[in-house]
């Protein structure tokens, strides 16, 4: 079966799904507005312990609370938007495990993409709008097209890795919790200044864990600019999209249907 | 005989935590993570010249991070599997069985929940250990301070279970648990020992319940003083005491609207 139907036609799907999923949370209109505000005062504390620390330590490597104000911006809005445009990213591995990505392989369109869509998490909301309140208090208007760019390589990374971590169960079966696990530990250990790392862990979070290019990198890059390092993070996550790509298609060759009948309403 | 019920109800759920073992590694994979990076984060600091911060060694800090995290996670996300039962219509089943649903629930969710604080302690004193080596613990007060931990848990419970019920009128028990657990890690102590903070901040955090789960059971654990003991187990008592009777009444308000249909 053909899965590659023109870029209009997935932006179409794309934009449908957005306005349902738009419609569904705002059915639960209660509910969206707890989130958001929950996610809000969320990060606000994590902004309240960060305080607390440069209060007392005043500065941590280099970096001064200046810098992590900058950090929360970029880590809140690129894993909001990743959140809320490909919602489903966090739920590939039960998804397999149930077998229930029949309906997406018989449709024609690309499955990665129709499955990451097909869902949004709102709680998002909350955290891509925090993040922009943010960067509008900590940026300049000249560092903004630089964020935003740097904003769109994160929100790949965290996708692409949430597929990587996901797509385990191809290979392990259910494998949910460990999936869940790892995508909560990118999150932490991007949240810390990366300037911190050292050795062995600093490898990790230039690789396989690529903590340092969601934010330690474009945090430093927004302070001091430099080519090198841009290239570098927008080539990796481009190339970190791709590797996950490849790895649940072939993942996917192994995947066994569970016939199971639902309905999509 | 009363009681009888409460602890097999505390062990089934220590046998069932014990089959999805899976489950229990990655979780402790991930504490492990973050006690990793917070070895990383006091080395930073401690790196730069204090040899001791408010009386704390490195490793007492760390040692220290390891016991607030073992108390605080080891209960899991208990608001959100309460707030399941109480949205889905799941607890109406359990009212006209021959036992209090709450401490059935208090005896179900302590089983899991001592299991989970043992295998986190472990893996983040693995770690603590290989980065930083051990911490000077008396171990003629270590049942002293077990008894704090247990009555930590306890209160930890008490404030979730509470959490759990309002989810009936407040709906959505993620962003509750999200919410509380925030306030446990910053404010309760768990990621900084009340001493790093502002005087002002240190002293009411000091006195709300959320510092008597994290904070005074962990500086206990690695710099026991008597009179400090005492006071922290007189003041928990209270606090569940306190949560106890208001788990009392919102549940009693909570089971009036509760409307059973068929059978």
């Amino acid at each position: 079966m053909k899965q590659t139907s023109s870029i209009k036609g997935h932006w179409e799907l794309f934009k449908e799904y957005v306005k349902l999923n738009l419609a569904t949370a705002l059915e639960y209109r209660f509910s969206f507005v707890v989130q958001t505000i929950t996610m809000v005062l969320n990060d606000i504390t994590w902004l309240i312990f960060w305080w607390i620390f440069f209060t007392k330590f005043g500065s941590l490597n280099g970096w001064q609370i200046e810098h992590i104000l900058v950090l929360y911006a970029l880590l809140n809005l690129s894993y909001g938007l990743a959140g809320m445009f490909f919602g489903n990213k966090n739920h590939i591995s039960s998804m397999i495990s149930e077998g229930r990505l029949d309906f997406y392989i018989n449709f024609p369109k690309n499955i990665l993409f129709h499955v990451l869509i097909s869902r949004s998490n709102w709680f998002g909301v909350g955290d891509a709008l925090f993040g922009l309140i943010l960067a509008a208090i900590t940026l300049s208007l000249k560092q903004w097209p630089l964020f935003l760019l740097l904003t769109l390589s994160s929100t790949i990374i965290f996708v692409s890795f949430a597929v990587l971590a996901h797509s385990l169960a191809f290979y392990f079966g259910n494998s949910s919790e460990t999936s869940r696990s790892l995508n909560m530990g990118i999150v932490t250990m991007s949240s810390y200044p990366s300037q911190m790392f050292g050795g062995v862990a600093k490898f990790l979070m230039l690789t396989v864990f690529p903590a340092g290019f969601i934010s330690g990198i474009p945090v430093q890059l927004l302070y001091q600019f430099n080519w090198f390092w841009l290239i570098s993070t927008i080539l990796f996550s481009l190339m970190f999209l791709a590797t996950s790509i490849y790895f649940f298609y072939k993942g996917l060759r192994k995947y066994e249907s569970g016939s199971m009948i639902t309905s999509r309403i | 005989m009363g009681l009888t019920k409460y602890w097999e109800s505390c062990k089934i759920s220590l046998y069932n935590s014990l089959v999805y073992k899976a489950d229990f590694i990655s979780n402790s994979l991930f504490i492990g993570l973050i006690i990793f990076i917070f070895v990383y984060l006091w080395k930073a600091v401690y790196g730069s010249g204090h040899g001791v911060i408010e009386g704390f060694t490195i490793s007492m800090m760390v040692w220290y991070f390891v016991m607030t995290e073992s108390i605080v996670t080891a209960p899991g996300r208990l608001i959100e599997e309460i707030g399941e039962d109480v949205q889905s219509g799941e607890i109406a089943t359990k009212l006209n069985k021959p036992y209090n649903s709450v401490l059935f629930k208090y005896a179900y969710n302590m089983g899991q929940t001592l299991l989970r604080f043992i295998l986190t302690f472990l893996v983040g004193g693995i770690i603590a250990f290989l980065f930083l080596g051990g911490v000077e613990i008396n171990w003629l007060t270590l049942p002293l301070v077990g008894i704090v931990i247990i009555l930590a848990l306890t209160l930890h419970f008490c404030m979730m279970m509470l959490l759990g019920i309002f989810t009936f009128w407040f709906e959505d028990a993620k962003a509750l648990n999200f919410l509380y657990n925030k306030i446990i890690f910053v404010f309760g102590g768990m990621l900084l020992p009340l001493e790093i903070f502002p005087q002002w901040l240190a002293k009411i955090s000091a006195v709300m319940p959320f510092s008597f789960v994290a904070y005074h059971p962990a500086r206990l654990f690695v710099i026991f003083n008597l009179n400090n003991f005492i006071r922290t187990i007189f003041l928990e008592l209270i606090w569940i005491a306190l949560f106890s009777g208001l788990i009392a009444i919102f549940y009693k308000s909570f089971i009036k609207k509760i409307s059973i249909n068929g059978g």
